[in-house]
């Protein structure tokens, strides 16, 4: 797979001709050669053609070559993994899912990408550095085995035109927690009184498929003064009461507001579409969902493009921001890749602010950038004629975030893919538990697995 | 094969018996050259295509840790009592309504016959579009089912796909939905090839609906039916489509069977040994099934 | 049955009466009871088909309501996929190639590897070769989900990876051992003597195979070149696992792509599922008299 065909050779030995004259500033070393890149699949198809924009780009300035496949998520993750097990790796993917950036370098089978952060290190927030800084258990230290260029929050999704048929007005959304999503259950019950019979206020994905509801889980554990749950040196922190008590509330208030008849019945078993589906067929009237590929989705037809409102998060229930904990789409070279000094170069020029602005704009900005001044120095980004995307890029990049837990230990990626979090929910919402009860189950399962992940601390 | 070869070898090659004995005891000169080479493609088939997939799987799921793991993960017991049950309603139910059908099939009349026509329908239509239908339609706010109930009879119905029992019966039903018209086509085959003879004499010493089916019909497709409930649970073991589409192993991962949960382990757990693992713990009863089934195969006189 | 045997004890002309009409009412029972099972199978059958119907008529919004007919049937869903007028289908037709030729190509094999082998072992009468025979029923009764990982990593080794060889590999493994079955039991019913009296005349063995073997067993090549086609097109796992570039996945793969994004036109994936099931169907009712001959014991697996 790795090898060179002579095709490639003759297109890189072009491509090098072509490209001698031109300045090269980003180039380490200027022999030509192939690189095997498997790319994420877009939400949306401008952003397939926003990295075949800047493939070509980058093959004409640098004379290399990128030999890349688009794929979609779910074969993406097997092929990944298959790779990794097999140790027949491309040169470069990206970390699809997530998690895998931490659990691979905690295996030891990516490379320290320290060096490529280095360039651009100054322009990434903090966040995203974090997002990349992982444990490395066979080396027993941490190091930057991804070099992040987006990033991605959960906003807030709602339908202003059902919100105005229950008779009320987006302006009057509380500005807090609870009282924030309250509002939606009186919504729900204005279209009841108005007839809509299968309409639901709350698109809570309070399922054990797939990424929404870990996300879900980790926002309302964090509004609720939760974030401390795995700390930076990766230790675990169920012990200490202020967690427990917000991992409780996190379990408590969605899947009560699933037992009242807020969220649709069926979502306890819903995909990760599903609940974009509900939100497109109106049959929901919020979504709290990741990134705004809900409102790119329907960029085409004005009428609802303009119906749905972006929201960030609102106050905690003390009154303090919240935090958005944020993922960041990197990079990774694995062990065993042939064209390390391709990949990296590759990835020198992908990070370059200009560069990187341009393939999120292309890609209809469903992806925010990962660096502050990208935003600041291109207007686009908060143009106020689209409401949604200044709101994405308010909350996801100017205001505050966190990374993801695993990022501290691999051990609660081992939790979110388990589920732990979700089946705690089931069992307060059919298995008739009380919150604590699904929640003292849970803190003994996720103690468990986090026994199989020590960090060494220094 | 070598030591086919070495018996021939060691055999004068002179033709000291007639064609006649070389067709059937042994061959020689090219005719055991053609003989060999006809076999050969399977022979690479069977060992690049089985053994060494064979062989790396066994080797995969060989440490023993693997398998404390397993066992200790509160989702694998519970796969264990769905595969189980999976089997018991899955086979059974389908091979006993199959049993049933191909009686009703027998039935002359236009009507009869168009009827099996559409009936073998879900078996041709390929699985996946057809369990991602079952799947929407068994939704329990928009599905199509709930929908109809409510409109023709005022009923609310359940959500279908919520409830552990509900969604595994759910996917068992779905599991028969798409494979009923191929084990009652086979069935039909199996009745139609009985001897007249035997049905005619039956009728006239007065044996006739169910008890000529319990006396005369049955006794003759017992042997036939047990091949197929053999069959039947290797098959539905390595089922993975009707868990996977319909319920998708949910609510909370309370209805996965061994077929999905090996892939999950593999892919949404990024650990590919604990999914050879969890399939491997299907052997105990597997090997069992199979050796059973290949005696019979190759002593009954089964019709196929 | 009881009724008739006991009321044969009474007077004649009483008993002929009510023997009638006892018969006549079991008769007029077991119509009811026909019509009545029937209607039943037929809802059952039906349903789950309906339901792609509909919502590949329905407009895209309208797919999740609180309805059981399409509030404006349409056809475009299906005119968007064969003009592959939505980017999830813009590799439509390649993807269906892809499907006829691993099908295709499966088909083939398994019958040549298929008929080789059973030509070998049961009409030249190859020493032990009951071995291969069993060894491949063996493959026959290994659930083909279970060596699904394995199989995707050794496909590795072999440098198959995304490739439509290492999906029909995938179902030339598990479909010929099937074939070598059939044609084993089919091929008693053909006296031996016919190949006996060739080679007396000068026949080679390929000249037998090619003249003798294999017209006669014409109807069992049908029966089971049928059930490799239906196989290859109906298998999902291993195209899914085995292909993963969108030129060259198959449709089922491509169909799975419509679950897992975030915006999932469900109208076009049923209109798609609908215009890939139509050949599978086709060939089958085309063949389905001759297949009863071969039938079937190995149906389909996975």
């Amino acid at each position: 797979m790795g090898s060179l065909s002579r095709r490639s050779v003759i297109r890189a030995s072009l491509g090098l001709a072509a490209s001698g004259s031109l300045a090269r500033p980003h180039i380490a070393r200027a022999a030509a050669t192939t690189a095997t890149v498997w790319w994420i699949q877009g939400f949306v198809q401008e952003e397939d053609i926003a990295f075949r924009k800047t493939v070509t780009e980058y093959q004409k300035i640098s004379g290399n070559t990128l030999d890349f496949s688009i794929i979609p998520f779910a074969p993406m993750r097997q092929k990944i993994v298959s790779a990794v097990t097999s140790g027949l790796v491309p040169d470069l993917f990206q970390n699809t899912p997530g998690e895998i950036i931490a659990l691979y370098a905690w295996d030891n089978k990516l490379l320290d990408l320290s060096d490529v952060i280095e360039t651009q290190r100054k322009e990434y927030t903090e966040t995203a550095l974090l997002s990349a800084y992982c444990y490395n258990s066979i080396e027993k230290r941490r190091g930057y085995y991804g070099v992040p260029y987006t990033t991605g929050v959960l906003p807030n999704h709602i339908w202003r035109s059902l919100v105005e048929k229950a008779g009320c007005k987006i302006e009057d959304i509380p500005k807090t927690w609870d009282a924030y999503y309250d509002f939606f259950k009186d919504v729900q019950k204005g279209l009841r009184a108005r007839g809509e019979r299968k309409v639901y206020g709350l698109g809570f994905q309070v399922t054990t498929n797939g990424v929404d509801p870990m996300n879900l889980f980790n926002y309302f554990l964090i509004a609720n003064g939760g974030q401390n749950i795995v700390s930076k040196d990766g230790r675990l922190h169920l012990d200490d009461p202020a967690v427990r008590e917000a991992a409780i509330k996190a379990l408590t208030y969605p899947a009560m507001a699933y037992k009242e008849g807020y969220v649709p019945p069926g979502a306890i078993n819903w995909n990760d579409a599903d609940d974009n589906n509900a939100f497109h067929a109106k049959q929901i009237v919020m979504d709290l969902d990741g990134t705004i590929s809900t409102e790119v989705a329907v960029i085409h037809n004005e009428d609802e493009y303009k119906d749905i409102v972006t929201m960030g998060l609102p106050l905690g229930n003390d009154g303090k921001p919240v935090p958005s904990q944020a993922g960041n789409a990197c990079g990774l070279i694995p062990k065993g890749a042939k064209n390390v000094e391709v990949a990296k170069d590759f990835l020198r020029y992908f990070i370059q602010p200009a560069v990187s602005n341009e393939y999120l704009k292309t890609g209809l900005g469903r992806n925010i950038p990962a660096m502050p001044s990208i935003a600041k120095n291109d207007p686009w980004w908060l143009d106020p004629a689209d409401q949604h995307r200044v709101a994405y890029v308010t909350q996801g990049l100017l205001g505050p975030t966190i990374p993801n837990f695993w990022v501290f230990n691999p051990a609660y990626a081992q939790v979110q893919n388990e589920h732990v979090w979700s089946v705690a929910w089931t069992d307060v919402m059919t298995g008739g538990m009380t919150p604590q009860a699904a929640a003292e189950k849970a803190f003994k399962r996720v103690e468990e697995i986090f026994a199989r992940y020590p960090v060494a601390q220094s | 094969m070598a030591s086919a070869s070495v018996t021939l070898i060691g055999r004068p090659a002179a033709g000291r018996q007639s064609l006649w004995r070389y067709w059937q005891g042994g061959l020689h000169g090219s005719e055991f050259v053609w003989a060999v080479a006809f076999i050969v493609p399977y022979i690479g088939v069977f060992l690049a295509f089985v053994i060494y997939p064979v062989l790396y799987g066994a080797w995969m799921g060989s440490s023993p840790h693997l398998y404390s793991e397993l066992f200790s993960d509160p989702i694998y017991q519970q796969t264990l009592v769905n595969t189980l049950l999976f089997l018991a309603f899955g086979v059974n139910l389908k091979l006993f309504l199959a049993l049933l059908l191909s009686g009703f099939f027998m039935q002359p009349g236009w009507w009869i016959k168009t009827l099996l026509v559409i009936f073998v329908l879900p078996w041709a239509i390929p699985a996946l579009p057809s369990f991602i239908s079952i799947h929407w339609m068994l939704n329990g706010e928009w599905g199509l089912l709930n929908n109809t109930l409510y409109i023709l009879f005022g009923i609310e119905g359940p959500s279908w796909l919520n409830q552990r029992w509900f969604a595994l019966g759910s996917a068992i039903a779905s599991h028969i939905w798409k494979w009923l018209p191929f084990w009652t086509v086979i069935l039909l085959a199996g009745r139609m090839s009985l001897p007249q003879e035997v049905m005619d004499a039956a009728k006239v010493d007065g044996a006739t609906g169910l008890r000529s089916f319990a006396y005369v019909t049955f006794p003759m497709l017992a042997n036939l039916y047990l091949v197929l409930t053999l069959l039947a649970t290797i098959f539905l073991l390595g089922d993975f489509n009707s868990v996977f589409f319909v319920s998708g192993g949910g609510p909370a991962n309370s209805t996965h069977v061994l077929a999905t949960l090996g892939i999950r382990d593999a892919y949404d757990m990024g650990h590919p040994e604990l999914g050879v693992a969890a399939v491997m713990s299907a052997l105990p009863l597997m090997i069992p099934l199979v050796i059973i089934l290949m005696r019979k195969l190759r002593t009954a006189e089964v019709q196929l | 049955m009881s009724a008739t045997t006991v009321s044969a004890a009474h007077a004649v002309p009483y008993s002929a009466r009510r023997k009638g009409r006892a018969a006549r009412r079991r008769r007029w029972l077991i119509r009811v009871a026909t019509l009545l099972l029937s209607v039943v199978i037929l809802v059952w059958t039906i349903m789950p088909i309906y339901n792609m119907v509909m919502v590949a008529l329905e407009a895209e919004g309208d797919v999740f309501g609180e309805h059981i007919w399409p509030p404006k049937p349409s056809p475009r869903s299906f005119w968007i996929v064969v003009s592959q007028g939505y980017w999830y289908l813009e590799y439509f037709w390649h993807q269906f190639g892809n499907s006829v030729f691993i099908a295709v190509m499966t088909t083939l094999l398994v019958l040549s590897i298929g008929s080789l082998t059973s030509f070998s072992v049961a009409r030249m009468r190859l020493k032990n070769g009951w071995l291969i025979t069993n060894a491949a029923l063996l493959t026959y009764v290994i659930p083909a989900s279970f060596l699904a990982i394995p199989f995707y990593l050794i496909m590795n080794h072999y440098g198959l990876h995304d490739n439509p060889w290492s999906v029909i590999a995938a179902l030339v493994t598990f479909a010929t051992p099937y074939a070598i079955f059939i044609f084993q039991e089919y091929g008693r019913s053909i006296p031996l003597e016919l190949d006996e009296s060739a080679r007396i005349d000068g026949a080679s063995p390929v000249q037998v195979y090619f003249r003798i073997y294999l017209p006669l067993m014409a109807p069992a090549l049908v029966a089971v070149g049928t059930y490799a086609l239906l196989l290859a097109w109906n298998e999902y796992l291993y195209q899914f696992l085995l292909l993963s570039n969108k030129r060259s996945m198959t449709v089922p793969v491509a169909l799975a792509q419509f679950t897992n994004s975030d915006q999932a036109p469900w109208n076009y994936m049923m209109a798609t599922a609908i215009i890939y099931a139509l050949p599978p169907v086709a060939t089958y009712y085309a063949f389905r008299r001759r297949m009863s001959s071969g039938l079937t014991m190995g149906g389909v697996k996975g």
